[in-house]
C-alpha cells in the first residue's frame, strides 16, 4: 500500500508539469522577493497587483477564464531569483512579474525572455527594465527616474518661477543618477534657467557639510535645490541642508515619497516630490482614495508610498492587452502593449511602444511638504517624452 | 610521511578519492536529469558551482592553512571576463563603452572564456600571490580579505569597463548541465592532482609543521604561492561559469555573500580534505533546497505544511553550529573518501599528521 502511494505520488509529481502548461488555465507567476531588503518594494506592489486580480475575477475573470496566481521567492539573491524565474514557468505562468529593482528582477526576467513570456518589472525605473537591458517581452509598470527629474525641473520653472538650480546627486544608484539625467536633459531647454552649481555625495555619507558650504558660498540662494538621492540617506541630507538655513526649495524623485521619516525633520517646508498617486488622501481622482481604502482592507496598512501603485497598473494593461489580443500568447499580448498610446489608468495614462517599453513621459501629481504636512498641490506632464537615446547616454 | 614514497604510488593509493567525489557529481547530475524539472536543473547547476569554488578555495586552503577570506575576487575577475569576451558586441558598447576595440569586438564561446577566464584570475593571483605569500597566520587572511574589498572597489567604480554597480546583461545563459558537471569534475581533478603533487605535499608538510619543513628546504612563500595560482585558476573558471548561468554580473554578487556562504562550507565539510570541500558543498546545498522546499509549503494529505519563511537561513545556521560542535574539524576531519578495503591502511599518506 505504501508503494503504491509512493508511486501515485511520483506520478502526480511528474505530471503536474505537463498540466501545467494546459492553456485552460491563465496563470500569472510572481517571482519576487518574499524575504530579504527587496520584500520592503515587493510586497507592496504584489499586494496592488493582486487587489487587481482579484477584482478581474471578481468581474467574471480574463478571457472567461480565472487569473491564478503562483509564487517563487527570489530571496533577494540573484541566482535565487532565476531559479523562482524557472519555477513559476514551470508552474505554468503566462506572464512573468519580477522584483522591483532592475539588478535583482533581471535574472527572472531573461529566464521568462529566453522561455519567451512576457515579464514585467514591478516598479523598476531604469531604462534597462525592458528592451534595453532584457529583451522585446519584457516591462515596467513604473516611470522612468529621468522623467521625475524633468517633471521637477519643468514645473518648477512653470509653477515656481524657479529660475537658478542647483544639482546635488547622490552617486549610490542607478535610480538616482537617471533623476538627475532627467533634470539634466531637461534645464537647456528652458529659457534662462541657469544651473548655478553641481555637487555628488554618497548615500552613506553621515556629513554633507562640505557640498552644504559651496551652496552657502553662492553669492545668492539658488531658487531649487534638485536633490537625486533616495532613502536611507535622504532623510540625513535634507536634514542638514535645512539646518544650514538653507531654504530653497527642495525637489526630488519618487524615492523620497511617504511620511514616515518627515518627523526626523520637523516642520520640513518647500519640499516637492512626483508621484504617480497619491497615498494621502487627497488624490484628484477619488478611485484612487478608494483603492488606497480597499488597500487597508485587504493588507491592514494604508500605502506607505507609491510604489504601491506600478502593481495595479501593470495587471491592469496587461489583462486590457490579453482581453484585445484574446489570447495569452505572448507575440500578440506583446503587440497590443505595444498599441497602448496614453492608455488610462488609475494613475494615469501609459503609452508602451515597439522601441520602449516603459513610460518617458507621465502625468506626475506634485506632492508639496508645507510645515511637515505632505499634500498634492499640482499635477505636470512633461512637455515632450525623453527620447531613448537620451535615456540610453 | 615517514617513509619515502614514490609520486606514482600515492597517485594510484589516493586515485579512488577524485573517482568517488566524480560519482557523487555525475549521480547528482542524473538526479537532476531524472526529475526533469527545470528550476531543480538549475538548483543543481548552482551546487557544481559552489563545488568548483569550494573545491578552489580548498587548494588553497585546505593545503596551506592559511583562510583566505579574498578568493571570491577571483571568481569575480572571471565573471567579468565572460562579461568582457561573450556580450555581442553592440550591447557591450552600451553598457562598457570604455572597452580596448579588440575586446569591444571579441566574442567567444562560453568555454572559451571560462579557460580564459581562468588565465586572467589566475594571473592577477599570480601578482597578488607574490606580495600576500610572504604572510602568514592571521595577516595573511586579512591581507586575503584587503585584497576581496580592493578588487570590489575597482570593479564597483570603473564605470567604463566594467559599467560599475550596475548589472552587466547580455551574457549568454547556458541552462545545460553538462559543462558545469565537467568543470566540476575538471575542479575536482586538477585539486586532487596538485593535493597529491611534489608541491602540494610540500605545501602541507610546511602547514603542520612549518619549521620543520623550512629546514628540510621546503621554500614556504613560493609553494603557496603555487597552490594560491592554481585556486585562482579554478575560481576565475567558477566565476565565468556563475555568470554564464544566471546571465549577469554584477561586483556584488561577487562579494561577502558568496565568500561567507563558500568558506562555510568548506568548514563544515572540513577544510582537511578534498572530500570535505566536495561533502560540504553537497550536505549544505541538499540541506538548503530542503529546508526551501518545506518552506514553499509541503502537501501533507489536504494540508499544507510550510514553514515560515527566512527558516531556511536560521535552520542552516542551527545545523552548521550543531555539525561543528560534535565535529569541530568537519563532517569530514583531514579524512578523504576512498574504498572501503583501502581505507584502513592505505589513505594515510594524504591524512594530515594531526590525526
Amino acid at each position: 500500500m505504501k508503494r503504491l502511494l509512493t508511486a501515485l505520488a511520483a506520478t502526480t509529481c511528474l505530471t503536474a508539469p505537463a498540466l501545467a502548461d494546459n492553456d485552460d488555465r491563465i496563470v500569472v507567476g510572481f517571482a519576487t522577493a518574499e524575504t530579504g531588503f527587496m520584500q520592503a518594494y515587493d510586497k507592496p506592489a504584489q499586494d496592488a497587483a493582486m487587489i487587481r486580480i482579484s477584482e478581474i475575477n471578481a468581474a467574471g475573470g480574463l478571457l472567461g477564464k480565472q487569473i491564478e496566481v503562483v509564487n517563487a521567492d527570489t530571496k533577494t539573491d540573484r541566482a535565487e531569483g532565476a531559479k523562482a524565474g524557472l519555477t513559476v514557468i514551470d508552474a505554468g505562468a503566462d506572464m512573468v512579474v519580477v522584483s522591483c529593482d532592475y539588478d535583482f528582477g533581471s535574472p527572472a526576467a531573461l529566464t521568462a525572455e529566453s522561455a519567451g513570456l512576457p515579464s514585467f518589472f514591478l516598479c523598476a525605473e531604469s531604462i534597462k527594465a525592458g528592451i534595453q537591458g532584457v529583451g522585446p517581452n519584457s516591462f515596467s509598470a513604473s516611470v522612468l527616474a529621468a522623467v521625475q527629474g524633468a517633471t521637477m525641473a519643468e514645473w518648477s520653472y512653470n509653477k515656481k518661477e524657479a529660475r537658478t538650480f542647483y544639482r546635488l546627486l547622490d552617486t549610490w544608484t542607478e535610480y538616482n543618477k537617471g533623476i538627475c539625467d532627467g533634470f539634466d536633459w531637461m534645464l537647456p531647454k528652458l529659457a534662462d534657467a541657469t544651473l548655478v552649481g553641481e555637487d555628488t555625495f554618497l548615500n552613506e555619507d553621515a556629513s554633507i557639510a562640505a557640498q552644504i558650504t559651496r551652496i552657502k558660498a553662492l553669492p545668492e540662494e539658488p531658487d531649487a535645490i534638485m536633490l537625486c538621492t533616495m532613502m536611507p540617506g535622504a532623510v540625513s541630507a535634507i536634514k542638514q541642508i535645512r539646518a544650514a538655513g538653507i531654504n530653497s526649495m527642495i525637489l526630488n524623485g519618487s524615492g523620497v515619497d511617504g511620511s514616515y521619516w518627515l518627523s526626523a525633520v520637523p516642520d520640513l517646508s518647500n519640499f516637492f516630490v512626483p508621484v504617480q498617486g497619491s497615498i494621502y488622501g487627497d488624490d484628484p481622482n477619488p478611485e484612487v482614495t478608494a483603492f488606497n481604502a480597499k488597500y487597508k482592507e485587504v493588507t491592514g496598512g494604508d500605502p506607505s508610498t507609491q510604489y504601491v501603485y506600478p502593481g495595479y497598473v501593470m495587471i491592469d494593461v496587461w489583462a486590457k492587452a490579453v482581453e484585445r489580443a484574446g489570447t495569452t500568447e505572448t507575440a500578440a499580448v506583446v503587440a497590443e502593449l505595444e498599441k497602448m498610446t496614453a492608455e488610462p489608468t488609475l494613475f494615469g495614462p501609459r503609452t508602451f511602444t515597439s522601441e520602449i517599453h516603459h513610460q518617458n513621459q507621465a502625468r506626475y501629481l506634485i506632492v508639496e511638504t508645507n510645515a511637515g504636512k505632505p499634500g498634492v498641490v499640482d499635477e505636470w506632464t512633461i512637455s515632450e517624452a525623453i527620447p531613448v537615446a537620451d535615456l540610453l547616454k | 610521511m615517514s617513509h619515502p614514497v614514490s609520486h606514482g604510488s600515492v597517485a594510484r593509493r589516493s586515485i579512488a578519492t577524485p573517482v568517488l567525489l566524480g560519482l557523487l557529481l555525475v549521480a547528482f547530475a542524473l538526479v537532476a536529469l531524472a526529475a526533469g524539472s527545470k528550476p531543480f536543473n538549475q538548483t543543481i547547476i548552482d551546487i557544481f558551482l559552489k563545488v568548483i569554488f569550494v573545491v578552489g578555495l580548498w587548494v588553497f586552503v585546505g593545503n596551506s592553512g592559511v583562510i583566505s577570506f579574498g578568493h571570491i575576487a577571483f571568481a569575480g575577475l572571471g565573471g567579468y571576463v565572460a562579461a568582457w569576451t561573450t556580450i555581442k558586441p553592440m550591447m557591450k558598447g552600451l553598457s562598457m563603452p570604455g572597452l580596448p576595440d579588440w575586446l569591444m569586438q571579441t566574442e567567444i564561446p562560453y568555454w572559451a572564456s571560462a579557460g580564459l577566464a581562468a588565465g586572467w584570475a589566475a594571473l592577477w593571483a599570480l601578482i597578488f600571490g607574490s606580495v600576500l605569500m610572504r604572510l602568514s597566520g592571521i595577516a595573511a587572511s586579512i591581507a586575503t580579505f584587503a585584497m576581496l574589498a580592493m578588487v570590489n572597489s575597482i570593479y564597483s567604480n570603473w564605470d567604463s569597463v566594467t559599467a560599475a554597480t550596475s548589472s552587466v546583461v547580455g551574457i549568454p545563459i547556458i541552462r545545460s548541465i553538462w559543462p558545469y558537471l565537467i568543470a566540476a569534475l575538471i575542479a575536482v581533478f586538477a585539486a586532487w592532482a596538485y593535493g597529491i603533487s611534489r608541491h602540494g605535499l610540500a605545501l602541507r608538510a610546511a602547514r603542520d609543521e612549518p619549521t620543520a619543513a623550512a629546514a628540510s628546504g621546503v621554500d614556504i612563500p613560493r609553494a603557496r604561492l603555487i597552490a594560491f595560482v592554481i585556486s585562482g585558476a579554478i575560481m576565475g573558471m567558477g566565476g565565468a561559469l556563475y555568470a554564464h548561468s544566471i546571465g549577469i554580473v554584477t561586483p556584488d554578487t561577487f562579494y561577502l555573500g558568496l565568500t561567507f556562504i563558500t568558506l562555510s562550507m568548506l568548514v563544515v565539510g572540513g577544510m582537511g580534505s578534498l572530500s570535505g570541500a566536495v561533502l560540504g558543498v553537497l550536505i549544505l546545498s541538499t540541506l538548503i533546497q530542503t529546508l526551501r522546499w518545506l518552506e514553499a509549503g509541503v502537501e501533507i494529505g489536504t494540508t499544507t505544511f510550510a514553514l515560515p519563511g527566512g527558516v531556511q537561513e536560521i535552520g542552516l545556521g542551527v545545523v552548521m553550529i550543531l555539525i561543528l560542535m560534535f565535529r569541530p574539524a568537519g563532517i569530514m576531519g583531514n579524512r578523504d573518501l576512498s574504498l572501503p578495503a583501502r581505507a584502513a591502511s592505505e589513505t594515510k599518506g594524504l591524512q594530515s599528521p594531526k590525526t
